[in-house]
């Protein structure tokens, strides 16, 4: 049986893998820089990505809509504030919650997806007949992807938190006897321009690490089948892994910037 | 033409091609055999710059190209075509699509003139009125042949071969024998086959490698080898000469 491997070989690779990433990600912006690709290939994507996910983005938004209002329907009845219900759930929706939920369903689908077609045509060497034939893998293949998530992303907040703001009306109405005129009622005057902003710069935060992650992931795969199942696992873990700790560092700075803005 | 001189290729700690050096001369078909794991295709991706040896010098008409940038490659690889051991077809293209990608990569040819040499590069390798379907609807015989005429579709003065009939029925790893050999004679091209196929080399090839642990054991024509006394080398043939005594039977 082979033995358990070393902490320092754990964190050896860790840097390597991290390294790698980096490199791949610089190797894709040179590209974009150089030799953008062609626009149809990008919508192309952006349409695939958006239409595989928009289902669950949809529900889930839903869902979470509802949740929040839940949540916040118990501390506001005791302060009788039930007309700031709508504003509160949209602003924790849109600051937190959503842009983590979407990148958690980006992450399982297209992250996935993702790494397991590009693995797929590393082992089958569709990678290698690109380069011999004359093309540049980076640019055809990696870079309407790569930018194809990222662009979607938006679309897709934006759906979740429609979907978000519908599932919090009516479960506001249901448990809460708040009706849609008022659930909408405070929304502007809570969700401000920052949570708006900091929402935007999350979604899209994680939506750059998950298409660098699936993307270097899939082309890095090496070992046939096996390889790409161990890539797309690996793809699934380092992203959500990546999501939170990008999650808490924008967080961090938000306020850090918040607090800067108010003194 | 051809030259590798010296190449050494590791991979961390195993070292895959240890000092290798030979010749390929114009025209000829070259088969480099040798068991799984001695080196055979990380040979063949070091001459088109899908890999880069770790020393050693590659020389491909009078140009070392070992130390050639991806953008430099692509002119070798106009005029090195390769076949891959797995068809290597893009699944979104239908085969026509598939014959035409390196046409429109590395030329600037009308839509006309594509037609035409994907007609012909499919005529060549026996496939007729397929251009429109799509690679999963073919069967994997006929993926080998596509991606055969993809490589010819392009006219380049090398073919590289990487296991051409690995996975194939006798009946189809018979008929991608005689398409090599014809396609190499008709087109005048400079043929190299990796394989493990011993009863194909002794059919096609002008000359013969054996490569084991990733040295050179034995090298020369069909007749030499069959006088060989390398262990590995007489292994191959008697292995080969039974295959071809019980097809004769």
């Amino acid at each position: 049986m082979n033995s358990p491997p070393s902490i320092f070989t754990v964190a050896e690779n860790i840097v390597k893998e991290i390294g790698g990433t980096i490199l791949f990600f610089v190797q894709i912006i040179k590209t974009f820089v150089k030799t953008p690709c062609k626009r149809e290939e990008v919508f192309e994507q952006v349409w695939k990505v958006t239409i595989q996910s928009m289902p669950t983005t949809a529900m889930s938004g839903f869902f979470v809509g509802a949740i929040m209002t839940v949540q916040f329907t118990m501390q506001m009845k005791e302060f009788g504030a039930l007309g700031y219900l709508g504003g509160l759930a949209t602003s924790g929706t849109i600051r937190e919650v959503g842009p983590l939920l979407i990148a958690f369903m980006l992450s399982g689908k297209v992250g996935a997806f993702t790494s397991a077609e590009l693995g797929t045509m590393k082992v089958t060497e569709q990678i290698d007949a690109i380069r011999c034939l004359g093309a540049d893998p980076i640019k055809d293949i990696i870079l309407p992807r790569f930018l194809g998530i990222i662009i979607s992303s938006f679309f897709l907040l934006t759906a979740g938190l429609l979907m978000s703001i519908l599932g919090g009306m009516l479960m506001g109405q249901v448990i809460a006897g708040v009706n849609a005129e008022e659930y909408i009622r405070h929304i502007p005057t809570i969700v401000s321009l920052p949570s708006i902003g900091s929402g935007i710069i999350k979604c899209f935060s994680f939506a750059m690490v998950l298409a660098m992650v699936c993307t270097y992931k899939g082309y890095a795969t090496t070992g046939g089948a096996k390889g790409v199942g161990l890539s797309v696992v690996k793809t699934a873990v380092s992203t959500m892994i990546c999501i939170v700790i990008i999650d808490w560092l924008t967080s961090f700075l938000g306020e850090i910037a918040l607090h800067i803005v108010i003194s | 033409m051809i030259e590798f001189k010296n190449i050494i290729k590791s991979f961390g700690e195993r070292t895959i091609l240890k000092g290798l050096s030979f010749k390929i001369n114009e025209g000829e078909i070259l088969f480099i055999l040798g068991t799984s794991g001695t080196g055979k295709s990380v040979l063949l991706k070091n001459l088109v710059g899908l890999m880069q040896p770790d020393s050693g010098e590659i020389w491909i008409d009078g140009e070392e190209v070992s130390r050639f940038t991806e953008l430099q490659y692509m002119s070798i690889r106009k005029k090195c075509g390769m076949v891959f051991q797995q068809p290597a077809l893009f699944d979104s293209l239908s085969v026509f699509e598939n014959v035409a990608f390196g046409l429109r990569r590395h030329f600037d040819f009308s839509e006309e003139v594509i037609v035409q040499k994907v007609t012909r590069a499919l005529n060549l390798v026996g496939l007729v009125g397929i251009e429109q379907k799509r690679t999963s609807e073919i069967s994997y015989g006929m993926q080998k042949r596509v991606s055969l005429a993809r490589t010819i579709a392009i006219e380049p003065k090398i073919l590289l071969f990487d296991e051409p009939t690995t996975g194939l029925d006798p009946v189809t790893t018979q008929a991608i024998n005689k398409l090599i050999l014809d396609l190499s004679r008709t087109l005048k091209t400079t043929s190299v086959v990796v394989s493990h196929d011993m009863q194909c080399a002794l059919e096609i090839a002008d000359r013969i490698i054996v490569l084991d642990q990733g040295n050179i054991v034995e090298s020369g024509d069909v007749e030499k080898l069959k006088k060989s006394q390398i262990p590995l080398v007489k292994d191959f043939l008697s292995e080969a000469l039974s295959l071809i005594q019980e097809k004769n039977l």
